[in-house]
């Protein structure tokens, strides 16, 4: 398994994270549904936002899983956010990042992984909108625009955390 | 991809429902497939068909009344047929929860292209719109 690198800018990148105030603060409504959304449009069984601290992954959104997160050394989306683009692994058993990752060899069993990075508007990456299968897929270039759209709505509600009255209601 | 763009067709989707009304319309921006006009209602959309022309809709349709007076509101097609030069011969899909014979026979009489029958992708959205989108090149 290789952990992933450790980005040349995480002193800002953690910083810009910690600001929001948001890691460990209970679900919320716009972020769930946009996990609900992703899980429903991609049929996937694992939807989750998850924003990357200095040593775990926390979902601040998930469906499909009661975890609260992982350890950072075996996350796929510390892997994710070294891109500014979607990182898909349309086969995780032959990816040798992966193959051996205890999340591929144990559950959730992933085979799949899509993970779209939450870039701020400076550029930072904190975290990733992911889906993830437990069997092999891949996804076609609507799909990645679909996902890279409901990422830049996740972003929206992420920079926009002390308005909550402007989110995607009518 | 560049010419749509340049020139992009315009789309008019109707669709109460926030979160897949913006994912498709954003998408489509994004993939430079049309430029999608969001309405949440059929007021919106008609005061919308009053600013501009479009090339084609794609228009949530939905039940309305009670008991034996429920009928699916099938008039902001109706406007978009008879009442909008331009919208007398565009492409029009619809979204609705069920296809009765009695929806099927009304709707081939106002020449839908599509039924989008519920539950549906956003993913079917975008490829109706860029059908819609490569039929206003042919």
């Amino acid at each position: 398994m290789q952990t992933a690198a450790i980005p040349d800018n995480e002193a800002a990148r953690l910083a810009a994270l910690y600001e929001l105030l948001i890691l460990d603060t209970p679900p919320e409504e716009r972020f769930d549904r946009i996990a609900a959304f992703a899980a429903q449009e991609f049929d996937v069984p694992i939807a989750t936002i998850t924003l990357v601290d200095a040593d775990r992954q926390w979902f601040k959104a998930k469906v499909g899983t009661d975890l609260p997160g992982t350890g950072r050394d075996v996350s796929f989306c510390s892997h994710a956010i070294l891109q500014p683009d979607i990182l898909l692994i349309p086969d995780a058993l032959l990816d040798p990042r992966f193959a051996d990752n205890p999340l591929v060899t144990g559950a959730p069993h992933i085979r799949f992984y899509a993970g779209a990075p939450l870039a701020l508007p400076s550029g930072l990456r904190l975290g990733t909108l992911c889906l993830i299968d437990r069997q092999p897929r891949t996804l076609d270039a609507l799909e990645l625009g679909i996902l890279g759209t409901l990422r830049d709505l996740a972003v929206m509600e992420l920079v926009r955390a002390h308005a909550p009255d402007e989110s995607l209601d009518d | 991809m560049t010419e749509q763009l340049r020139d992009p067709a315009h789309i008019l989707l109707v669709e109460p429902e926030p979160m897949l009304r913006r994912t498709v319309a954003m998408t489509a921006r994004s993939l430079g497939i049309s430029q999608v006009h969001e309405a949440a209602s059929n007021d919106a959309a008609l005061r919308m068909l009053r600013t501009r022309t479009y090339h084609g809709a794609v228009v949530a349709v939905n039940c309305v009344g009670n008991g034996n007076e429920r009928r699916y509101d099938l008039g902001l097609i109706d406007l978009l047929r008879a009442g909008f030069e331009p919208g007398q011969g565009m492409p029009i899909a619809i979204m609705t929860d069920q296809a009765t014979p009695q929806l099927l026979g009304e709707l081939r009489d106002r020449r839908i292209s599509r039924v989008i029958l519920k539950p549906f992708r956003a993913k079917v959205l975008l490829e109706t719109i860029e059908q819609f989108s490569a039929a206003r090149k042919r």
